[in-house]
């Protein structure tokens, strides 16, 4: 007879209350930066406060799959189921963000450059890597013994990561894009950048550094959490038909 | 094993730095803008800016000229200037000395020059947006000079010059003043590059943007005081732009943005809920076992 | 010198290739699902000269990739079907050394394939392929791209639902190496000069995969 304990949700730590928590005011609190409190771009008008979620958005999922490729690292090294799941959490958050990346960019593509897609260097790069991750869960989802799948999933979370390094560094290597970079250099025929003011940068660290640290970890261990109760009821369900 | 990952981490370090490589950062200087009434010109540098909230207005007390942009709510171009030149003179209804239309990048704008007084003249263009125009004028008062700012379309568009379209415009507004004009001299100015044709009775401006001529002309030998004015009034009228309306993408792509984030939040809850009924299906069959 | 490695390697190639001779199943496959598609897109783009002059490079490795789709699951299926696998595994010698000798068998058969495709590509389009720089990429592109498809078609080779899962798990992961393949072919058809830096691209990436697989690969057929 299983424990009653085991069956229901533990409690959730006061920690990830707290980050929780946390993380909603921090989102709330950055998207009035950027709706209400950083001006409107004149040359763009409103649509470019959706920056303030784009680029963040991407950087966001870029933790996240860091996650992945840690998270399969470790757990190749110490067979620690633990690190299976923060890969797999990181798979999924980051693909929401990815795509939400894609979606805010189309969104803002079609006012500024009058199409929603275009199949830009960036772009391309940008999707191959939602495409890479997408598959990475449905692969998993295909996967049935336990441990095979922890070990082919972290072998698979490495290279979905290298791959995305790469399809970034072969769009670095082609200067053709016209998506803007706002930090750093622009290239010449990008279009629809905007000067990057005091008001853009006091908008933009905060959300920036919300997407980078607080969301994927509050999301990946709300996630990571779920995962450790379904395997465990698993394993309780075989038991209790077993028996 | 571990020298394998360490082997594994160095080959992602090295990735990821070449491709996190980014230039350094150089930043074009920008010209300072003022935004008011939906619309957004150039701020013209040493004149005194009169702007409101609804209008940008810049008045330069050495040569008596303003520059006023409004966005007047008529949809008829003549019909919107006669309004803006109301604001100058007292008389009714005054029909313009010349009017004529040019195809600019930003649309079709309406030129029309009055002059109602021998101390006033006003050089108007004007363009629809929707139900309104947009007006800018270029008002001088000065009783010995007569100074006009007006836009034609190129006759011969492979002309790098506006000869033609000043020789036009000179006969048709200034023709008692018509005569031979003097060494012509090129002169760099914030708006463009422009051919200055300095005379005895008039001085003329001309430059070609596009396939259209801008022109400047003006009464005795004032070449300076017609650069600065025609230069200030060409600035205004090429750097005005409206902020496109798309807070409808906005709320589009928030919308997006927040459908995401809901789904996996709402997966999140959803998965933690059949997995209750997984747990409550264990404690049946537990149950039935005893 | 004949290192436990290289042995076990070339034992391997050995094995693949006797095999090979006696049944004929691998490469006659390949070799007529590369003829069907390259023919079904010859039908397909007939009618616009210009289009096909410009998709002749997509056409050589979607081809090529979908060719080695199929090599790749029945070179691995094979031996986790027969047990083959089982005994690799029990043999003293290192995970890399069966690695590298399935991979480069399976580079070799899709290797055949793909040189083939050229001339007969020549004379379907109309365009010379058997160009040194069409060649060279070829053969590059088909070793990096075997690389992975080795190692993620010994993983799939492993569970219920192989056939569908392998081109799940490998078109996303090798489309580094279609970008930077069919760029450099194209560059090499039309004689534009940046297709080296193309083929130079595809050749870091390769040895990138190469270097990770080598890597991975104990961890895929572990126990």
């Amino acid at each position: 007879m299983p424990k009653h304990v085991e069956l229901d949700a533990s409690p959730q730590p006061t920690l990830l209350r707290a980050l929780t928590l946390l993380t909603g005011l921090g989102f709330l609190a950055t998207l009035y930066l950027g709706l209400f409190v950083a001006g409107t771009d004149i040359q763009q008008g409103e649509i470019q406060r959706i920056f303030y979620i784009h680029m963040p958005s991407f950087f966001g999922a870029f933790t996240a799959f860091g996650a992945t490729v840690v998270g399969g690292m470790l757990y190749l090294a110490r067979k620690q189921a633990a690190w299976d799941r923060i890969a797999l959490a990181g798979a999924e958050v980051g693909l929401a963000f990815a795509l939400i990346n894609l979606l805010t960019g189309a969104v803002w593509a079609r006012p500024i450059w009058n199409t929603w897609w275009t199949w830009d260097p960036r772009l391309t790069s940008a999707a191959v890597m939602c495409l890479i991750y997408a598959a990475y869960l449905m692969l998993r989802a295909g996967i049935d013994d336990s441990n095979q799948k922890r070990n082919f999933m972290s072998v698979y979370g490495i290279f979905a990561f290298v791959s995305v390094l790469t399809t970034l560094f072969i769009i670095r290597i082609v200067p053709e894009t016209i998506h803007p970079v706002i930090v750093g250099a622009s290239p010449q025929n990008a279009q629809g950048s905007f000067e990057a003011t005091s008001g853009v940068f006091m908008a933009l660290a905060p959300s920036m550094l919300l997407w980078l640290t607080l969301m994927p970890a509050t999301l990946i261990w709300h996630r990571y959490r779920l995962e450790t109760r379904r395997e465990a009821l698993e394993r309780l369900k075989f038991q209790a038909l077993g028996d | 094993m571990m020298m394998k990952l360490a082997g594994l981490a160095s080959v992602l370090l090295c990735l990821l730095l070449i491709s996190g490589g980014a230039g350094g950062s150089d930043h074009d200087e920008t010209v300072p803008y003022l935004r008011t009434g939906g619309f957004n010109v150039p701020v013209l540098a040493g004149w005194e800016n009169q702007s409101t909230d609804e209008i940008a207005q810049f008045h330069l007390a050495e040569h008596s000229a303003t520059i006023r942009t409004a966005i007047v709510a008529l949809d008829d171009p003549l019909a919107a200037s006669q309004a803006e030149l109301a604001n100058w003179i007292d008389a009714g209804s005054v029909s313009p000395v010349y009017s004529g239309k040019v195809n600019l990048a930003d649309g079709t704008w309406h030129v029309a020059i009055f002059e109602p007084d021998a101390d006033i003249s006003v050089s108007i263009m004007a363009r629809r947006v929707g139900e309104r125009t947009v007006v800018i004028s270029f008002i001088e008062r000065d009783e010995s000079n007569r100074i006009l700012m007006l836009t034609m379309a190129q006759e011969d568009e492979s002309q790098r010059r506006a000869h033609t379209e000043l020789v036009a415009a000179t006969d048709l507004l200034m023709s008692p003043l018509a005569g031979e004009h003097g060494r012509v001299s090129e002169i760099k100015l914030s708006s463009g590059a422009w051919a200055l044709y300095p005379g005895a009775g008039h001085t003329r401006m001309g430059m070609v943007f596009g396939n259209d001529s801008f022109l400047a002309l003006a009464k005795g030998p004032i070449g300076v005081k017609l650069a600065t004015l025609a230069d200030a009034y060409f600035t205004v009228l090429l750097g005005f732009f409206i902020t496109p309306d798309n807070s409808g993408y906005l709320a589009l792509g928030l919308a997006a943005a927040f459908v995401t984030l809901g789904l996996l939040v709402f997966s999140y809850f959803w998965r933690a809920r059949s997995l209750d009924q997984d747990a409550a299906l264990i404690r049946h069959l537990a149950r039935a076992d005893d | 010198m004949m290192t436990p490695f290289l042995a076990c390697v070339l034992a391997i190639i050995a094995k693949d290739l006797r095999a090979e001779f006696r049944s004929r199943e691998l490469l006659s496959v390949m070799a007529l699902f590369a003829l069907l598609s390259v023919l079904v897109f010859s039908f397909a783009l007939e009618l616009d000269r210009e289009a096909r002059a410009e998709a002749v490079s997509g056409v050589l490795w979607v081809t090529l990739i979908f060719a080695s789709l199929l090599g790749l699951n029945r070179s691995l299926a094979q031996e986790s079907d027969q047990g083959n696998l089982d005994a690799l595994l029990l043999a003293p010698v290192s995970r890399s050394a069966i690695f590298a000798g399935k991979f480069a068998g399976n580079a070799l058969f899709t290797g055949a394939v793909g040189l083939a495709l050229l001339p007969l590509m020549t004379v379907l389009y109309n365009i010379n392929m058997v160009a040194p720089g069409v060649i060279v990429t070829t053969v590059v592109g088909t070793v990096g791209l075997c690389s992975i498809g080795t190692l993620l078609a010994t993983m799939t080779a492993q569970t219920r639902a192989r056939e569908a899962l392998l081109p799940i798990a490998l078109l996303p992961v090798a489309l580094p190496f279609l970008l930077t393949a069919v760029r450099a072919t194209k560059g090499a058809l039309n004689g534009a000069p940046e297709w080296q830096v193309w083929l130079q691209l595809l050749a870091g990436i390769t040895v990138i995969y190469v270097v990770l697989c080598l890597l991975l690969y104990g961890y895929v057929v572990e126990e």
